[in-house]
């Protein structure tokens, strides 16, 4: 029993830290913009299928593959903020970049379909077999310890960046107030640039790592980035560390939900909790930052 | 009422009555009825969205309660068609209005989450809760609405696809009617109010809570109502018809025809749901067309193509002469 139980904490470890990175961007972008990126969704599924292309078409090394997603995503992140927020800004809504955003999303989605087609693809990283013992009966899969890692070590640069570099700082000021930042000869429009780069990075290679996770179609984003906003509303809009406790809490709430409970009600129970957040403690569950939107 | 509306009235029942009889193969009496089914989608999310500014994602979700409802009453409990039909209706809007009394003290992004969530809870209990719904294999064999024997007329089979489109139509004429009065009255005034400042609103006396609450119970009870016409319409439930796909489609037309008119959603959801059918051969490009069309609308024409409509009326010829001449005298 315990075992069961240390097994499902080393998978909703998994899961979290594969989610905290996909959530990180939505953050990001949130606490610089104020704004949602539906889209982010898709670059998650490009990086998935951009990883898979780059290994098995291309007979690339898997590790490597998550590199390329990552420049892809940011390629992609740069795209979306030039054509869709860039212009939108100046109109001052707080809905139609949104509603913008799910239109690209919608049309990504169905452009991939076209091309890749609905049957799924199967993924399998050449890690995953490689298992490794650990004491007390369990054990962790080569492909999740990589997964661990990288996630830990880009979670740590990025936090590392925020705090002790100087676009990282002037990223926080741009987030606290953008247009006091630009009067101490911050440009606001870099830094919101360099935010949707290095979010939508995020996203391309949680989307190379999910891949041999998920079930690989063009649809594979979207059940991420609906758990995404549920982790950045329980941890807070544009709150970076409550985004990566959230995360991890729901990557373990739904391994323990599909191992003690039933598999099918995982979703049900995430998102209950972020109703129940919303309905309670509408700032997030950890330390608040922001109060005008509720 | 203003006689250039009742006027507007008169034709488009002309267009509804003559429509079956210019289309005569039940393919296309079907689409038509689909077409019907959407207009209510679209006018529903239109009072929520365009009027009242609330951004729901969730619109799926009431359609889905409206379907899945009315369809168990009437096989599980026998209950008569139109019992059933109420009965989906009130559920929807009861539903709507609790959703709403919930996010009453969320706005924007937070409203448009908490409605995304609720969405995805409802079609995930549709789809596990199978001892009731029967999960992802769905029900089968759902019937159209009963014939309706008036005496001295014969018999009305709603079997017959152009009648199940009169009916469809008739109570989506129906249902515009009432939203329209609904907002030329003194509530469309306060919901506006409320859409273009809360803090204003409010301190005019506006009891902004409740009238977000009357919003979402109003649309969101227009879209049950075209669930329960959507089952006995296809004769089929499935969870994955309410997938949260299907809020971002009825998102687009509203975007598309223009939000905060009714008639712009009303044609925006026409167009939609018609234009895809006549490109049949691109079958699947159909949603990509649905994304390039809500991207570029919200892009460079935010007022959609009732804003489109607006821009071009003045250069008609017949238009503006009159607008020359009214300005000359």
């Amino acid at each position: 029993m315990l075992a069961v139980a240390v097994q499902q904490a080393i998978n909703g470890v998994v899961f979290g830290s594969l989610y905290v990175l996909v959530a990180l961007g939505l953050t990001l972008i949130y606490g610089v913009l104020v704004q949602i990126n539906f889209a982010h969704a898709d670059i998650v599924t490009i990086g998935a299928f951009a990883a898979y292309f780059f290994t098995y078409t291309l007979g690339g090394n898997y590790v490597a593959s998550i590199g390329v997603a990552l420049l892809i995503g940011a390629a992609l992140g740069w795209l979306i903020n030039a054509s869709i927020f860039a212009p939108l800004r100046e109109r001052g809504s707080e809905l139609l970049p949104l509603i913008a955003t799910i239109g690209v999303s919608v049309l990504l989605q169905n452009a991939m379909l076209l091309w890749f087609g609905p049957i799924p693809y199967s993924f399998d990283s050449p890690y995953s077999n490689q298992v490794i013992r650990l004491p007390g009966g369990t054990f962790i899969t080569l492909q999740n310890l990589i997964i661990i890692a990288v996630s830990t070590v880009t979670i740590a640069l990025l936090y590392g960046f925020m705090r002790f570099t100087f676009m990282g700082k002037a990223l926080r000021a741009v987030a606290q107030d953008r247009e006091t930042a630009g009067l101490m000869g911050i440009n606001p429009n870099a830094v919101i640039m360099l935010t949707f780069v290095i979010a939508s990075a995020l996203a391309g290679m949680g989307g190379a790592m999910l891949g041999p996770i998920l079930v690989l179609t063009p649809f594979a984003g979207t059940s991420v980035i609906v758990k995404a906003f549920a982790i950045v509303i329980i941890g807070g809009f544009g709150n970076v560390e409550g985004t990566v406790i959230a995360g991890l809490l729901v990557g373990l709430i739904e391994s323990y939900t599909t191992q003690f409970i039933n598999p099918g009600l995982t979703d049900i129970v995430v998102f209950t909790l972020l109703l129940a957040v919303l309905a309670l403690r509408p700032t997030g569950l950890i330390a608040e930052k922001r109060e005008e939107n509720v | 009422m203003y006689s250039g509306r009742r006027v507007g009235y008169l034709i488009a029942a002309a267009v509804i009555a003559l429509l079956p009889l210019i289309f005569q193969d039940s393919y296309w009496r079907t689409n038509l009825t689909v077409c019907a089914i959407t207009v209510m989608l679209a006018i529903g999310l239109d009072f929520i969205l365009g009027y009242a500014g609330q951004l729901n994602l969730g619109h799926c979700a009431f359609y889905g309660i409206g379907a899945y409802a009315s369809t168990l009453l009437i096989t599980r409990l026998g209950v008569p068609f139109w019992i059933a039909f109420a009965c989906a209706i009130a559920l929807a809007g009861a539903a709507g209005m609790a959703l709403a009394m919930f996010a009453v003290r969320l706005r924007g992004h937070y409203l448009a989450i908490a409605s995304l969530a609720f969405a995805v809870i409802v079609h995930q209990v549709l789809l596990n809760w199978i001892s009731l719904t029967q999960g992802p294999l769905g029900i089968y064999g759902i019937r159209p609405p009963p014939p309706i024997a008036l005496p001295g007329l014969p018999v009305i089979s709603f079997a017959n696809a152009g009648n199940m489109f009169y009916l469809v139509a008739g109570f989506a004429l129906l249902f515009y009617f009432l939203l329209d009065q609904i907002l030329r009255s003194p509530i469309g005034e306060a919901l506006t109010a409320i859409r273009e400042d809360e803090v204003s609103a409010a301190s005019f006396g506006i009891n902004c809570a409740g009238w977000k609450v009357f919003a979402f119970g109003i649309g969101s009870a227009v879209a049950g109502a075209a669930g329960a016409f959507y089952a006995s319409l296809v004769g089929t439930l499935v969870p994955d018809a309410f997938i949260i796909t299907e809020s971002f489609t009825i998102l687009a037309m509203v975007i598309v025809g223009g939000m905060a008119t009714l008639l712009g959603p009303v044609c925006g959801a026409i167009l939609l749901t018609v234009l895809p059918e006549l490109l049949r051969g691109f079958g699947d490009l159909r949603l990509v067309l649905y994304g390039a069309a809500l991207t570029l609308v919200v892009l460079f024409m935010p007022g959609g193509m009732a804003q489109a409509a607006r821009l071009i009326r003045p250069r008609l010829p017949g238009v503006r002469a009159k607008l020359l001449h009214d300005r000359a005298a």
